[in-house]
Order: C-alpha cells, then sequence, then structure tokens
C-alpha cells in the first residue's frame, strides 16, 4: 500500500482566486460568477472591485477560496432542491448560524452536566 | 447493506402508480430534511440522503423505472437478462449493433451501483454532474475528519482512506475501449470509485469548524489534467473534560468548602498535563481561575487560556466529629449566605 505524505497548504481557505479560476473549478461560466458577486452573494477579497463594472477595472476581483465550497453548496442545493442562488445563500447562512448554535449548546450541555 | 435492498418506491414513500410528477415532489420532500448541506456532519441524514437519492436516480428515469419494476434490485442486470433471453430464443441472431446499443445504455443508465460506498458526499453529488466546460479535471472531494481536541492542540499526522472518484485510467474516461467495446473496468461510467489511503499532516492550533484543503488530492484527473483537491472540514470530537471557547478551553473542578474558604493547592487537569493551581482563600462557587497560556495552541504562534470553573461539593455523610465541628461552626459564625437580597431575589423569580 502506497502512501502520500500530504503537506496541507491552505488553511482556511483565504487564497485569493480570481473569476475565471472560481469558474473553471465550479464548471460554471464567469458571467454566472460574476452575477453572483454583484448581487453580493459571493464575498470577495479587493472589496472596492466589487462594483458592476468589474470586468471592465484594472484590477481583478478576487475570490477567497471558499467561495468555490459556497459555489458548489449551491449547485447541489440548486440540483436537489430547486433553490435558486440567492435562496441557497440565505439557505446557507442560516445552516452556519445553526451550526454555531449547536455547538454552544452541546457546550453548554457538557458544562451543565459536570 | 439492508438498506440498499429497500424498496425505492417505499424509500419516496411513493406508490408504485406514482406519476413522474410525484417522484420528483416526493423526491424534493424527503431530500429537504435529509440534505448534506442541510444538516452538516450527520452521519444517519447523509445515509438517509443516498438512498433517497439512489432511489430518485433510477424512478425519475422512466427507462431504469421499467427496469426496476421488473427486475426490482437486479434492475441493473437487466440487459444482461434480456441479452440472455434474447441469446436463448434466436442464438445464432446476435449482431454486432446489439453490442453498441448496449454499451450506450450502459453510458446513459448510468453507473455501477454495485460497491455503493462513499468517502465524504462530494463524489455523489458529482455523478451525472454538469462541469461541461471542464470534464475532465479531477473530482474534488469533501470529507469530515473528526479529531479529539488533544490532536487538534498538537496537531500532528493522520491517516485519511478517502473515497474519491477518479477519471477511469482504462479508457481515460472516455467509458469505450478498443473502438466501441465498454470499458471493462468503469463498465462506461468513465468513473472509478477509489479508496486511496492518504497521510495529511493536520496543523497545530485547527480549530472546530476549520476547513482545510489538501491540493491534488481529490479524484485523478485524464491524462495532462490537474487532479481534484481534497476539502477536509474539522469536527472536534466532544471532549470529556474540557469545553473549547475560541483559543481557550474551560474545565470544573470541584473543591470542599473548606478549600474554598481557606484557599488551596490543587493539582487541575490541562490540556497537556496537569499543573498545581491555588485556589485563592474565600473562592466563590461557579467562580472562574485562569491559567495563563495553559489553552490550545494558536495558529501563528502562542497559546490560548485555561479557565477553570470551581464547584463547592459538600459531603453526604459526615462523621460524628465532624458534625460536632459543623454545628460548632454553624454557632460561631456571623456569615449570612442570604442576606440582603435573598427577598428580593426571590420575588424576581
Amino acid at each position: 500500500m502506497t502512501m502520500d505524505f500530504v503537506r496541507i497548504s491552505d488553511y482556511d481557505l483565504d487564497e485569493p482566486l480570481t473569476v475565471a479560476m472560481v469558474a473553471e473549478i465550479t464548471g460554471v461560466r464567469v458571467s454566472f460568477v460574476i452575477r453572483l458577486v454583484q448581487a453580493g452573494i459571493l464575498e470577495t477579497i479587493n472589496e472596492t472591485a466589487a462594483t458592476p463594472e468589474t470586468t471592465t477595472q484594472k484590477e481583478p476581483v478576487l475570490l477567497p477560496r471558499r467561495a468555490v465550497l459556497q459555489l458548489r453548496q449551491m449547485q447541489r442545493l440548486r440540483r436537489d432542491l430547486g433553490v435558486n442562488s440567492a435562496g441557497a445563500s440565505v439557505i446557507l447562512d442560516l445552516v452556519k448560524q445553526m451550526e454555531e448554535m449547536k455547538r454552544e449548546i452541546a457546550r453548554m450541555q457538557a458544562g451543565f452536566s459536570k | 447493506m439492508a438498506a440498499k435492498t429497500r424498496d425505492y418506491y417505499e424509500v419516496l414513500g411513493i406508490s408504485r402508480m406514482a406519476s413522474e410528477n410525484e417522484i420528483k415532489k416526493a423526491y424534493r420532500k424527503l431530500a429537504r430534511t435529509s440534505h448534506p448541506d442541510l444538516n452538516p456532519g450527520d452521519k444517519a441524514a447523509e445515509e438517509r440522503f443516498k438512498e433517497l437519492q439512489e432511489a430518485n436516480e433510477v424512478l425519475s428515469n422512466p427507462e431504469n423505472r421499467k427496469k426496476y419494476d421488473k427486475y426490482a434490485d437486479k434492475w441493473r442486470y437487466a440487459e444482461q437478462f434480456e441479452a440472455a433471453e434474447a441469446a436463448n430464443a434466436a442464438e445464432r441472431q446476435t449482431q454486432p449493433g446489439r453490442e453498441n446499443s448496449r454499451a450506450d445504455g450502459a453510458r446513459t443508465g448510468g453507473f455501477d451501483f454495485n460497491d455503493y460506498e462513499f468517502g465524504g458526499f462530494e463524489e455523489l453529488f458529482n455523478r451525472g454532474g454538469r462541469t461541461r466546460r471542464q470534464p475532465t479535471r479531477g473530482r474534488d472531494v469533501e470529507a469530515t475528519l473528526e479529531l479529539v481536541l488533544e490532536d487538534a492542540h498538537r496537531g500532528g499526522r493522520t491517516t485519511l482512506q478517502i473515497k474519491a472518484t477518479d477519471i477511469c485510467q482504462t479508457c481515460g474516461g472516455t467509458g469505450v475501449v478498443e473502438g466501441n467495446r465498454i470499458c471493462p473496468t468503469c463498465c462506461g461510467a468513465r468513473q472509478v470509485l477509489n479508496t486511496k489511503p492518504i497521510e495529511a499532516n493536520i496543523p497545530a492550533g485547527v480549530r472546530d469548524g476549520a476547513t482545510l484543503r489538501l491540493a491534488g488530492q481529490g479524484g485523478t484527473g485524464a491524462a495532462g489534467t490537474p487532479a481534484g483537491d481534497l476539502y477536509l472540514h474539522i469536527r472536534f470530537r466532544l471532549h470529556p473534560v474540557f469545553t473549547v471557547r475560541g483559543d481557550d478551553v474551560e474545565t470544573e473542578i470541584t473543591i470542599a468548602p473548606w478549600e474554598a474558604v481557606l484557599g488551596a493547592a490543587v493539582q487541575v487537569p490541562t490540556i497537556e498535563n496537569s499543573v498545581e493551581m491555588k485556589i485563592p482563600a474565600g473562592a466563590q462557587s461557579g467562580g472562574r481561575l485562569r491559567l495563563r497560556n495553559q489553552g490550545l495552541n494558536k495558529r501563528g504562534g502562542g497559546r490560548g487560556d485555561e479557565y477553570i470553573r470551581l464547584k463547592i461539593v459538600v459531603p453526604k455523610d459526615v462523621g460524628d466529629e465532624e458534625k460536632r465541628l459543623y454545628e460548632e461552626l454553624r454557632r460561631i459564625s456571623n456569615f449570612k449566605p442570604r442576606n440582603t437580597n435573598q427577598t428580593k431575589g426571590e420575588g424576581e423569580k
């Protein structure tokens, strides 16, 4: 059995990617990614670049790598549940909040049970 | 394993007469409650969703549904059955064209479900995905890694068994070999599910809820294209002693009344070992003491703190001498635990 030793390169998914890279990785059109950025659904690293004229600006729009994961989740929610992008982003935010609450509850319960 | 043979109609909670629309509706309704993206980390929900998806995949395709109705869980071999029947009926009339149609059927019919197991759920979602623009890039894989707190604190190597969908190397991702023969390795699916062991170096100071990316450790791509990435979602197992708050850990220790009154030096657990801590005289139950730099390793160096919550416990059974001393204490003490605020406090409740 061979085993690769893997160094984890990106710790917290802040690595900046261009719109084109995000589109390529997720298999969607560049224009779609730009639309999501303009709608405020995908967050950019360099805030100032995220204006409606993104494509013509000199400074390229950069997205954190976690946008890839977010976009994938949105694609899955769309395919499996028929949720559109805006709805999916709201759902993902809520799920995140719920997760944090669940953790907090688990922590509290652990504290009380002692 | 038993779940895999469950009736697909039963899984979706519909009758065998259900219309296509009803199937879709039932699937969507159930998927809402068990979708892995909506229930992160919930293994049971993930299993349910896989079952649902399998049922939906078969029943929502009219052709596959017909096969399923006829052959039930052996529907995948429908073509073999039919081919065998046809061969029996007219042994000499088997023509090359037959081979073609079978290959096509296998390709559109989907995948070999025989070894239907998953590491993360990403490859499940990727099946039949719409990555039209770069179909040959390797699949990304998402998986959850549960860590015990000590490992997250120290960091270190861990071995993972990752199930990733690789481009079939036999046919190079085309699904066919030597002209038009269906690829024997992937059965025309163009991709195969492989399990590969990966030894990953988990950095010290990783946190619950973090996601690590292991570049190039997802599914392999076709020749000349990059492999997909592996995304590891980190989850902490609940620790029996410590609760985590950011970089800090918190634990509770119990002390005797006289330790609280007089102060004491007690041994308290830390994430790495244990240390002796001085409890100041007059410590209160519920009070928190801080042990500086005994928390979790931080990413950029340094450590969080450990907080000790005090809980005063009293002996249930006391001997005669002890009882006498407590009575003596009651007599001479002018400590009033319920003084000025007592009535007000109760009134508020």
